[in-house]
């Protein structure tokens, strides 16, 4: 029996899946596969690791349980706020702090860099959030701040960003098109 | 900023009022120094150096620990007012007058009272540090307006009698012209284009503010004029004593504000604001104005393009210097604003000329190229244009700015006689 | 359906005995003709024509007695909304303008209510507290609605009828409650995986103890004294807490999660999932997520002394 071909996640729920696929209902199991794809970007492990793991280690298994769910990444993006991330890196295009939707790492953008940046600190004002922060919400901030370059999935983004939006301002009509379209901000831009 | 010394001491203040701090002006003695004096801007009256002889001019001003009884409990101890601007001297009456950064944070709604002493101007005696009056132009500053312009001391007429004046363009878009031994406001009047006020009661010396413009948590309050960075921010005007005019190098803006609950965390911006910053009415974004002060009126304007982010120099050859952000060192006429010369420079100019006779006898006129700074961090500092709220907004309305200069640092010297 | 005990009760119970005495009135009135066409079943045929025993046509009486019908439904409605439009202002104006109120900002959080008090002459003596609310009986208090992430709803049912608090508006809401006594107050919209833990204790007192009170909440929190509290208060201080929580009198000034200053002078710990008291205290701090799953304060992980450190200080705020 052929099966349609979906995310792993779909199949990894036996006691759901096999009834529809079974029946050989192709649209059945396509909506059982969808839903069940949702379940695992929703999936919330709510106590995190405890405090005395390390992060040093390249590849860090955590990787997966923080990146590509949508529940850790829009606790990162409630904490971006909480904790001023804006105030220096804006919505990802950056002020007093680099921006964080370009391609250009200076730390490294892997997942664990990013939480080693955050939690540690570094040169010339990033400041150490470690003690301020639990090491699980570094991680989710991390989730947060690799969906800012597109580096997440487009369906564990939330559907409504909390950055203001983008509409044409009133005194801008009679300028024309002196200055280039806006945009809307990041990610989106960047995938079409 | 740069220390300014003045009647034997050397005055400096601090920065960061983004970043909750608690904003205080510095006295070190020129001698040895030692510290002489330090006075705070919020807190108790001994802390801000409140004392006898203490008389400001306006009500509002006046009352025991206004800088704790005007805001919420704990929060004058990170509400900002900082120091970072320019103070003028007045040796006459041993008097320096400087201006108090923007009450911390930018969330309004965080900080309810007039959140003494932001956002205004003191007087104090340079000896002992003691105020001798206080002016607030924004009282609970809602868009971050910070005070720290140039003032500029002068001895006029108004309404016909001669007047010791101080003058100073505001972020908010007034220009003030107070009474420097008072700090009465014989008039305030706007010198760009401002849509959040509706002008200065001169009666009880308060800013009014048009209830629509009030940013408010969760929700975009669009086209406020000015923008965060007012009117005219730091870059300080020049004063012809030869044509009598102040030519004010200021920006075109309006904005979008939304305020968000900043939670205060050491180490951290204190902010809880995102902006979204554009062109004015008229598309052009920065301006050059010589404005009248007896008259009450501009005598011409220059309109720029980029927004005008250097200082102006006028010279007793009726030139008035100042540079663009695309890289143009410019000298207009002093009496119509005609353009009479120009250079082209490597980076943009944010930075203020200045005139000098060398060893050699010969006139000089300087100035520093390299854009940067808040209206040019997008070049500077390589931020994405693709996010409206970059740089607080500013990379928005200056999102042409990477086609027109590039970042740089020279100092380029001119001779007057070639 | 009930306004409660509060401000409105009177306006609000005449209005809800107009809309009775109309609606049972409609209703008598269907009745009565359904009543009378079971009865009279076969008169007139569906075309309206008479039938073969050529009795009279009952077009126009029918005609009119549809006009009528129709005239008095729409003299019912207008005549309802006006009277609940007059209500609404009558509510509104209740309140004697030289009548002191207290006026209070409730930001309703995912799942806590974060409470202040402003006096919006000498906003030096606000107060900020959460899940609490305390009223002098007597006095109408101005609670100003907010919200500062999701839509909540803000329902004290023995003081008042509910009232949405949506992000980015700003709604209010007048109690005027006239017995004293100790009241829930529960989010009434659903908020996320914990908004049955979203409850708000409510006491309504005598104005001499809510002075009382208003004075103790005034006043910032006491010194460590002994060094199991300084061992926690270097930990709440250098630590996580102060990410997210204010102490007033202390350098911890955050506004991500409730103000702690006078923590144990509160009925009941996150929003009334557990008792006030050391053993919720204990639990809380070493579990959150276990408590109340989903909720906003992490899992720290602290280790034993820690925790007691921790607890010991807390047990200070009073």
């Amino acid at each position: 029996m052929r099966l349609p071909k979906g995310r792993t996640g779909c199949l990894s729920h036996p006691p759901l899946s096999p009834p529809c696929i079974q029946g050989g209902r192709l649209a059945c199991a396509l909506f059982l596969c969808l839903g069940l794809t949702a379940c695992d970007r929703e999936q919330r492990s709510l106590n995190g690791q405890p405090k005395a793991e390390t992060i040093a280690l390249a590849n860090d298994p955590r990787d997966l349980s923080y990146q590509e769910n949508s529940y850790q990444l829009s606790q990162g993006q409630r904490l971006y706020k909480w904790m001023n991330c804006s105030g220096c890196h804006a919505n990802g295009g950056g002020g007093m702090g680099p921006p964080l939707m370009d391609d250009e790492w200076r730390y490294g953008g892997r997942m664990e860099d990013i939480v080693r940046t955050i939690l540690h600190g570094r040169p010339n004002g990033m400041p150490r959030f470690e003690g301020k922060i639990t090491e699980q919400e570094a991680w989710q901030i991390a989730s947060y701040v690799r969906s800012l370059s597109a580096q997440q999935g487009q369906d564990v983004l939330s559907a409504r960003p909390d950055s203001m939006s983008a509409s044409e301002p009133p005194t801008l009509a009679e300028r024309g098109k002196v200055l280039p379209e806006n945009n809307l901000t990041g990610p989106k831009d960047e995938q079409n | 900023m740069a220390p300014l010394v003045a009647g034997g001491k050397v005055l400096v203040g601090n920065a960061g009022g983004e970043f909750g701090v608690r904003g205080w002006l510095a006295a070190l003695d020129a001698g040895s120094g030692r510290l002489a004096w330090k006075a705070y801007n919020t807190g108790p009256d001994k802390d801000v150096l409140i004392g006898q002889a203490f008389r400001p001019f306006y009500p509002m001003d006046r009352g025991k620990d206004l800088g704790i009884h005007s805001w919420p409990p704990e929060q004058w101890k990170i509400g900002g007012g900082t120091v970072w601007g320019w103070i003028s001297f007045d040796p006459a009456s041993n008097t320096i007058f400087y201006g108090t950064g923007n009450p911390g944070p930018w969330n309004h709604e965080q900080r309810p009272g007039d959140n003494k002493w932001t956002a205004g101007v003191f007087a104090r005696n340079v000896s002992t540090g003691e105020a001798k009056w206080f002016y607030q132009t924004s009282p609970h500053d809602l868009y971050d307006h910070d005070d720290i312009n140039e003032q500029i001391l002068l001895d006029m007429p108004v309404a016909g009698r001669m007047r010791l004046v101080l003058i100073r363009p505001g972020r908010n878009g007034y220009l003030y012209v107070l009474d420097r031994q008072t700090g009465q406001v014989l008039s305030a009047d706007p010198f760009g284009y401002i849509n959040s006020s509706r002008g200065v009661n001169l009666r009880s010396g308060r800013l009014i503010p048009v209830k629509e413009k009030e940013p408010q948590a969760g929700r975009v309050v669009r086209n406020i004029c000015p923008t965060a960075s007012g009117a005219k921010d730091w870059n300080p005007s020049a004063f012809s004593p030869r044509t009598g005019l102040i030519y004010i190098p200021h920006i075109n803006l309006c904005m979008d504000l939304g305020v968000l609950e900043a939670n205060y965390v050491v180490g951290t911006p204190y902010l809880g604001a995102e902006s979204k910053v554009y062109a004015g009415p008229g598309g052009y974004r920065g301006v050059l104005t010589a404005w009248d002060p007896v008259a009450r009126k501009p005598a011409w304007e220059v309109h720029e393009d980029l927004p005008l982010w250097s200082g102006a120099l006028a010279t007793a050859g009726d030139l008035v210097f100042y540079g663009t952000m695309d890289g143009w060192f410019k000298a207009v006429d002093a009496r119509s604003g005609k353009l009479r010369w120009r250079a082209k420079v490597d980076s943009g100019i944010i930075s203020q000329p200045v005139a000098y006779r060398g060893a050699d006898g010969r006139e000089y006129v300087a100035v520093i190229s390299g854009v940067g700074g808040w209206a040019g961090a997008l070049v500077s500092a390589q931020l994405d244009p693709r996010d409206n709220s970059a740089a607080l907004g500013f990379v928005n309305a200056v999102r042409d700015l990477p086609n027109k200069t590039k970042s740089g640092g020279r100092l380029f010297v001119f001779a007057l006689d070639g | 359906m009930s306004g409660g005990d509060g401000l409105d009760g009177a306006l609000f119970n005449r209005l809800f005995a107009l809309f009775l005495i109309v609606s049972l009135t409609m209703l008598a009135l269907v009745l009565a003709f359904l009543a009378a066409a079971w009865f009279r079943r076969g008169g007139v045929r569906q075309d309206g024509v008479a039938d073969e025993n050529g009795r009279a046509s009952r077009e126009p009486l029918l005609r009119a007695l549809l006009i009528g019908w129709t005239a008095l439904i729409a003299i019912g409605l207008i005549g309802l909304t006006f009277a609940s439009f007059l209500t609404d202002r009558g509510m509104a104006d209740a309140i004697p303008p030289d009548r002191r109120t207290i006026n209070i900002i409730v930001t309703a959080k995912q799942f806590w209510w974060d409470v202040n008090y402003a006096f919006d002459n000498e906003p030096s003596k606000n107060i900020r507290t959460a899940n609490e609310l305390h009223l002098p009986v007597g006095v109408p208090a101005r609670v100003t609605l907010k919200s500062s992430d999701v839509i909540h709803s803000f329902w004290i049912p023995n003081l008042a009828g509910k009232q949405d608090l949506i992000p980015g508006r700003v709604n209010d809401l007048v109690l005027l409650p006239n017995r004293t006594g100790v009241f829930r107050g529960q989010c009434a919209e659903f908020c996320g995986i914990q908004h049955a833990h979203m409850a708000l204790d409510v006491t309504v007192e005598s104005r001499a103890q809510f002075a009382n009170w208003l004075a103790a909440q005034g006043k910032p929190a006491p010194a460590p004294a002994s060094p199991l509290q300084k061992a926690g208060y270097l930990y709440v201080m250098n630590r996580e807490c102060s990410g997210c929580h204010a102490i007033a009198g202390t350098a911890a000034n955050a506004t991500v999660g409730p103000d702690l200053t006078h923590l144990m002078s509160r009925r009941s710990l996150a929003a009334g999932t557990l008792p006030m008291g050391r053993a919720g205290l204990y639990a809380w701090v070493a579990d959150p997520q276990g408590v109340k799953p989903g909720n906003n304060m992490p899992y720290v992980g602290l280790d034993a002394n820690e925790l007691h450190a921790v607890t010991a200080y807390l047990e200070t705020l009073k």
